[in-house]
């Protein structure tokens, strides 16, 4: 019998310094990205401690249970996934790691309800050729600009395998990529402009842009045209048993492969010293020590809350301060007591706003009031055993700047909160003419707190740093050697090089993983 | 296929965007970042993870039960006591002999009484406990107590239940409607209350004065008292039946919450079956801890007064110690004196989620509020499993 458990009881410093523990990997935080991460290490050999403050790994990519409903709590739409026959990347990776979960494809891209003057109402499906078409009947004359709209994202897809490939020779890059070069950095709009695309067709074509958080005139060409392009190509997907069912399938491969996940460890401090990471202390204490750390928490936690004020490169704090995090979100889950054939309903996705100009979008989730975009999933759709007979799930989100909740207090918390769910079951019952208040069984309310709740970022932060201009993804590949300013600590997240999203994170996490093997058995 | 579309752009924006990332970062000031941000620090209004309290005050019940009035320990950290709504619990953390566990109250005080600084805490002894025996007997005014931060999903939720709460309450299951009711006399929440309220004898009815004072205060409260054993004017007798649930239930739409011992919930829910009421309007607050797993459907024969070895990998320790089946994996680890974590203790809230490593457990098909993924990977709630072999266990420890 072995004793000196660590208990809330028995604190592990009584163990004393000298018995710090050490591994070739540790990984901070179990979201995606650091999930993916660590089971990458964990698979070529290294030794591999992920360590997660919560009691389930996933972050966001979680579920929880109200009565006989479980719910998804934050993935809509999985991009980059791909059929067995036609794989994408994710789809790749959590084959190669062994990730035995089963992903369902999302039938439509999407509905979208504009109810203002300017409005409409469509169903778009997938496929590109089936989506040019729909919206040539709806924007006559779109057709040609749609279509070079997709060809333009695949000229990216075929820069970012070139660029990927190491150090990019200008020379090529202006024969090659020249298409891509003039596009990549630009806003959405400016190209779409360029492309002569009409601005109703613009309008539905840059729906999804409310999964990214950063409205058309600043979102890069590069990110936002191969979301769409893959989303529409390749079909969205999701898991049958919520995100939760992935989150613990890359968490068991970590340990098939020898490595160890510990939850409920929360970690206090990040050691530097001498402009190295050498390991982390826990919040009972103990010292690990590392040869790489990765971290899957956010640099302002990092650099804000868990480094010795002196041992703070400069770099980092002008990075950090350089960047802005405001962008969470408000979900309402709803349980409902009928099917969705019983109420009428037959789509995945509705994206509901009284304006279809994502900057005017945009500008309203500074106010708790004016904001009335909403995007309803009804899990049910493309999952029907996500519920019991005779009931559905829905589910809304709204983006907010995290300005607009300044006026919410602990007093006001509950009102506020049941107000706005309330706004958003009566807009979404409005737009599509279907009666969900009325079979209400289960309804949970996500706010803001709550993501900073399990996420611990910085006002529940959801996007990480706002991905635009001189921080979209681009930028951020090209400078990430050139700006690790802390030796033997990567970054991996929403505020990595991939920005945000889950397939983003699952493919930032799992190279992340590959710089770390690089970094250590890479003869350095 | 590249270049075919033909575009009037300046390819240099793309060179330049380095440059620009450079300039964007050497101009940003290098001073420190901010420690907290406000939605955080409201989220921590609501959450804290643990509560540190003194016992300010101690009022004995008639039925052998006891109110505690718990205020901030300011020497321990605690300023200020944690938001909720009527109707959610504080688990209380509690060493007994050598175990260690949290064990579930529903806060009786008002949420606003929260925001004057004081909790109260009704514990109402049960015969055979481990818990309330061991606060009835021991806690004392000036007591140091740790608590964790208020959960649960007994609460009254407008956007989903009847304006018409129609309380089921037996012995100690009254707590949470207390705080209902006072938070509907005090403004915080809007809706009307009747609750029938089954005791044994009219004298030991634990809070009656004080619901007494409610109903004269406000009427959106009524109280129906039924008594088992005892017939007495202005009460009713028996149990509580469906005919009594309809002949004081309002005519109109109305959500029915239940609250009390495992054996109330026994009868209540064939009375309730009888009302033939959706599903959506009938609501329970947790059943808590159980034992005897064998009177639950499934249960595999021959088990019965068995005793297990249990091997618990923490980190990168072991312990092993004996376990027996009609106890829950979690009553067994605090036995063993590991503070495992625990909330509800009812198989429901999921903060024990613990992986099994080997071995089986038998969990009542009832009480099994696991999620989907966690049966596909082995995943278990010990509070709600029960050892019907050796088993190992992973436990995350804090």
């Amino acid at each position: 019998m072995v004793g000196g458990i660590a208990t809330e009881f028995v604190s592990v410093k009584e163990r004393g310094e000298n018995m710090a523990i050490s591994y070739d990997v540790v990984v901070v935080g179990a979201g995606n990205a650091g999930l993916t991460a660590a089971a990458v290490t964990a698979k070529t050999g290294l030794k591999t401690l992920l360590l997660e403050r919560h009691n389930i790994p996933g972050g966001s990519a979680s579920s929880f249970r109200r009565g006989r409903f479980e719910f998804e709590p934050s993935l809509h739409e999985m991009a980059g996934y791909g059929s067995a026959e036609n794989p994408g990347d994710v789809r790749n990776i959590f084959a190669e790691l062994g990730v035995g979960v089963e992903l369902l494809p999302v039938k439509d891209a999407f509905r979208a309800v504009i109810t203002g003057p300017d409005g409409y109402d469509l169903v778009m499906p997938t496929g590109i050729g089936n989506f040019v078409r729909m919206l040539e009947q709806e924007v006559p004359g779109s057709a040609e600009s749609v279509t070079n709209f997709f060809k333009l994202a695949g000229d990216v897809g075929m820069a970012l395998g070139y660029l990927g490939k190491g150090k990019p020779d200008p020379q090529i890059l202006q024969t090659e990529h020249l298409n891509f070069m003039k596009v990549a950095s630009q806003p959405v709009s400016v190209v779409l402009n360029a492309l002569n695309m009409p601005k109703k067709a613009q309008h539905i074509l840059l729906t999804y842009w409310a999964y990214m958080g950063t409205p058309i005139s600043e979102f890069a060409f590069a990110l936002y045209s191969i979301m769409v392009h893959r989303y529409v190509d390749m079909k969205a997907y999701i898991p049958k048993m919520r995100s939760h069912e992935i989150s613990l399938g890359l968490e068991k491969c970590i340990r098939d492969n020898g490595g160890e996940v510990w939850f409920n460890t929360e970690v206090v401090e990040f050691l530097i010293r001498d402009g190295r990471c050498y390991g982390v202390r826990t919040k009972d204490g103990l010292e690990i020590h590392a040869r790489q750390v990765i971290s899957n928490v956010i640099p302002h936690r990092v650099f804000g809350n868990m480094v010795d004020k002196a041992a703070i490169p400069v770099q980092e704090l002008k990075r950090a301060n350089a960047r802005s995090v405001k962008f969470s979100a408000f979900c309402v889950y709803l349980g409902l007591s009928k099917s969705p054939e019983e109420l009428g309903i037959k789509d995945y996705s509705v994206f509901i706003s009284s304006t279809p100009d994502s900057d005017e979008q945009r500008r309203r989730m500074r106010t708790l009031d004016k904001n009335d975009f909403t995007i309803m999933n009804c899990l049910n759709i493309d999952n029907p055993g996500c519920s019991p007979d005779g009931t559905s799930i829905l589910w809304a989100t709204q983006l907010y700047e995290t300005e607009a909740w300044e006026g919410v207090t602990p007093e006001n918390y509950k009102a506020t909160k049941n107000r706005l769910a309330k706004k958003a079951i009566e807009q979404y019952e409005t737009a599509v003419g279907v009666k969900i208040s009325d079979c209400i069984e289960e309804i949970s309310i996500a706010t803001p707190a709550t993501f900073a709740r399990y996420l611990d970022t910085p006002d529940g932060a959801i996007y990480a740093y706002h991905a635009s201009g001189w921080d979209a993804m681009l930028p951020r590949i090209m400078t990430m050697r050139d700006e690790q300013w802390v030796q033997g600590l990567l970054f991996c997240g929403g505020h990595g090089t991939r920005t945000i999203g889950y397939s983003s994170t699952y493919i930032n996490g799992y190279q992340t993983g590959q710089m770390a093997v690089l970094d250590l058995k890479g003869g350095h | 296929m590249a270049n075919e579309v033909n575009l009037n752009l300046d390819p240099r924006t793309f060179m330049n965007i380095i440059p620009e990332r450079r300039a964007a970062i050497e101009a940003a000031p290098d001073t420190p970042l901010p420690t907290d941000f406000p939605l955080n620090r409201l989220m921590r209004a609501f959450h804290p993870e643990h509560q540190h309290l003194v016992i300010e005050a101690v009022e004995t019940h008639d039925g052998d039960a006891k109110s505690y009035t718990l205020v901030p320990d300011r020497e321990n950290g605690t300023d200020s006591l944690a938001y909720f709504s009527a109707g959610q619990y504080v688990s209380v953390l509690l060493e007994i002999g050598g175990s260690k566990l949290y064990k579930p109250y529903s806060i009786r005080s008002s949420p606003a009484d929260a925001q004057r600084r004081r909790y109260i805490l009704t514990v109402k002894r049960s015969e055979g406990g481990f818990a309330s025996p061991y606060i009835l007997d021991t806690w004392k005014k000036g007591r140091r107590v740790t608590i964790t931060g208020p959960e649960g999903n007994f609460t009254y939720e407008p956007l989903r239940d009847a304006k018409h709460i129609v309380g089921l309450a037996g012995g100690s299951g009254i707590t949470p409607f207390y705080s209902l009711a006072r938070a509907i006399t005090d403004g915080t929440e809007d809706c009307d209350l009747t609750l029938l309220y089954g005791s044994r004898m009219a004298d030991g009815i634990l809070l009656k004065d004080e619901f007494d004072a409610v109903c004269a205060e406000c009427g959106s409260v009524k109280v129906i008292h039924i008594l088992s054993d005892e017939s007495r004017s202005g009460f009713e007798h028996g149990f509580i039946t469906a005919e009594l649930i309809k002949k004081y239930a309002p005519a109109g739409d109305f959500s029915l919450f239940v609250c009390g011992p495992q054996a109330m919930y026994d009868f209540v829910d064939r009375e309730i079956n009888k009302l033939e009421l959706p599903p959506r309007r009938v609501r329970h607050e947790l059943f808590g801890q159980i034992g005897n797993p064998e009177r639950y459907p499934g249960y595999p024969p021959d088990h019965v007064g068995k005793t297990f070895t249990l091997t618990v990998h923490i980190r990168a320790e072991q312990r092993q110690f004996s376990c027996s089946a009609s106890e829950s994996l979690l009553v067994a680890l605090e036995r063993a004196g590991i503070a495992a974590l625990s909330r509800c203790r009812s198989g429901e809230c999921g903060f024990c989620h613990s992986r099994l490593i080997s071995g089986e457990v038998y969990i009542p098909p009832d009480k099994d509020k696991r999620r989907e993924a966690d049966e596909k990977y082995g995943y278990i709630h010990p509070c709600m499993s029960f050892p019907v072999s050796d088993v190992a266990l992973e436990l995350s420890m804090k």
